[in-house]
């Protein structure tokens, strides 16, 4: 039943335009859903920047899944059009004044940032005074390649002790990073199946890899050993790992929300196993990446 | 397993002995002064150690493109050392201008490898963050090979888990191929080690931090 209420909110989510078919409740059509998630998106030349002549917004659907510096070559040579070479370094972007972290998914920005906002949404792009206080830097895709393929290894490593990822071979790895850049779902899926396994005996992975980003908080995000299942045996929920690292996102059935937990834009049922969760709702990093944000007040 | 055979997991650390090595640790640096302390984050048992250093290196390792900058801003010391000893053939005067730089040095447990990780940033005294480029050519010649080898390049720049800067990191997985040795031969000897002062040792040096060889001795492993 969990899966179907997911399978639903994704569907029908006011940010994804791709519109699905709902035709059965299958668990794979909602891996689906998540790799072909998308947000639209306006980018907007930041004044501060030196033109030759005006430049016209960029529309353009971005990937949730992805990252913004895999996916913005079209923004980069639209704005070049009306700049001096003098006037460009690193590309970078901001939305509201708050640098954006392209090693975050893009689906997790807009979340955390802008996702009780109209859209598209408005994001500025920058080409001088890079943020080096707050940005990593990304001078190609195979710093994007490394980072993902970091996050994959360390995913892996609290579910199988890496050893499924040390299995693979060189090509296999190529093959889930391919997969990510070439948008092949086919392709990264063949692969990412196996790190989605796990020994029947031990009814889940060995620790859960999650991340909790909160936007009014020093740290960047809280990441703790999780596992999927308690030691009498049960298994654990969306719920019971709030009230571990964040209960005041759990409230009484008469308050008011305060939080709203948001993972590739929707808000699961607290009552969804983490399990479940890791296998179906991970990004492609094979990490969940959870957004708690303050509930909208109407 | 056979017998003889040490688990392999030995090469990780729970949190509670991270936590309990790095207190030893710190007791040894304040007596000798070596400059680390313990961060706590707020509102948490959590916390990292950090030392500030300052270093001085030849100008030449900075990148051209800030060398003028670096001479304006004043980063050069008043220490000029002037090459005047040769008199044999006229050699003219070989001039080294010295640049300090600054390196913030953090260690902090890895949940996910259960291991320790260092984090470091390096900046001009004048504050502008080192590049990766520019931080490598500090890494000496000898380290330098094998920390190219990949698959994923070993020193890389990554976001700061607790502070959320960009910092630059040594790579965890290869940590297992430094502690291997050096736990296996203090367990034939049946030798407890201080993980943190085995780990630092090894990887520490590879980016220019210096661990005085009194840790090895003074400092006890947790009980």
């Amino acid at each position: 039943m969990t899966s179907l209420g997911v399978k639903d909110e994704l569907s029908s989510n006011a940010s994804c335009r791709h519109l699905m078919n709902m035709i059965m409740a299958d668990d794979k059509d909602v891996l689906r859903d998540v790799w072909f998630g998308k947000i639209p998106a306006c980018f907007t030349l930041s004044p501060e920047e030196t033109t030759e002549r005006e430049a016209e917004p960029y529309y353009l659907l971005l990937p949730r899944v992805s990252y913004l510096t895999l996916v913005t070559d079209k923004v980069k040579k639209h704005f070049l059009k009306v700049m001096k070479a003098e006037d460009v370094e690193e590309m970078w972007f901001e939305y509201e004044g708050t640098p954006l972290k392209w090693h975050y998914p893009i689906g997790v920005l807009f979340d955390l940032l802008a996702s009780n906002t109209a859209l598209p949404w408005n994001v500025t792009v920058r080409f001088k005074n890079f943020p080096e206080h707050d940005l990593l830097h990304c001078p190609s895709n195979s710093v994007i390649e490394a980072h993902f393929m970091s996050c994959i290894k360390e995913a892996d490593a609290l579910k199988h002790k890496s050893q499924v990822i040390n299995d693979m071979q060189k090509k296999d790895h190529k093959q889930l990073w391919m997969g990510l850049q070439n948008d092949k779902f086919d392709q990264f899926w063949a692969m990412n199946r196996k790190l989605m396994e796990y020994p029947t005996e031990e009814g889940g992975f060995r620790y859960i890899p999650f991340r909790i980003y909160q936007t009014m908080s020093d740290r960047p995000f809280l990441q703790k050993l999780f596992r999927p299942v308690s030691p009498e045996g049960h298994v654990l929920t969306l719920g019971d790992l709030l009230k571990e690292l964040f209960p005041a996102a759990i409230c009484a059935e008469d308050e008011p929300k305060r939080f709203q937990v948001m993972i590739h834009g929707i808000e699961p049922l607290l009552e969804t196993p983490m399990q479940w969760l890791s296998e179906h709702l991970s990004h492609p990093d094979n990490f969940l990446h959870i957004s708690i944000i303050p509930a909208p007040s109407d | 397993m056979m017998a003889g055979e040490r688990n392999p997991a030995s090469c990780h650390l729970d949190e509670r002995t991270f936590r309990l090595c790095c207190q030893l640790f710190l007791q040894h640096s304040e007596t000798i002064q070596d400059g680390w302390s313990w961060e706590q984050i707020k509102g948490t048992d959590e916390g990292f150690i950090k030392k500030t250093v300052l270093i001085p290196v030849k100008a030449s390792v900075l990148h051209k493109q800030h060398e003028c900058s670096m001479q304006d801003e004043n980063t050069v010391t008043d220490d000029i050392q002037a090459n005047v000893e040769d008199e044999t053939a006229g050699v003219q005067a070989v001039c080294e201008i010295h640049a300090v730089l600054r390196y913030e040095y953090h260690i902090l447990y890895s949940c996910s490898y259960q291991i320790p990780v260092l984090y470091f940033r390096a900046s001009t005294l004048d504050g502008r963050p080192l590049a990766l480029e520019e931080v490598w050519s500090n890494v000496h010649p000898n380290y330098r090979q094998r920390l190219q080898q990949g698959p994923w390049d070993t020193l890389t720049q990554q976001e700061h888990p607790l502070l959320g800067q960009p910092f630059f990191m040594l790579h965890p997985c290869r940590t297992e191929e430094f502690m291997k040795p050096a736990l296996d031969l203090a367990q034939a000897e049946n030798k407890r080690v201080n993980y943190i002062v085995t780990w630092l040792s090894v990887v520490g040096p590879v980016v220019g931090l210096d661990v005085p060889l009194s840790y090895s001795t003074e400092v006890s492993a947790p009980d």
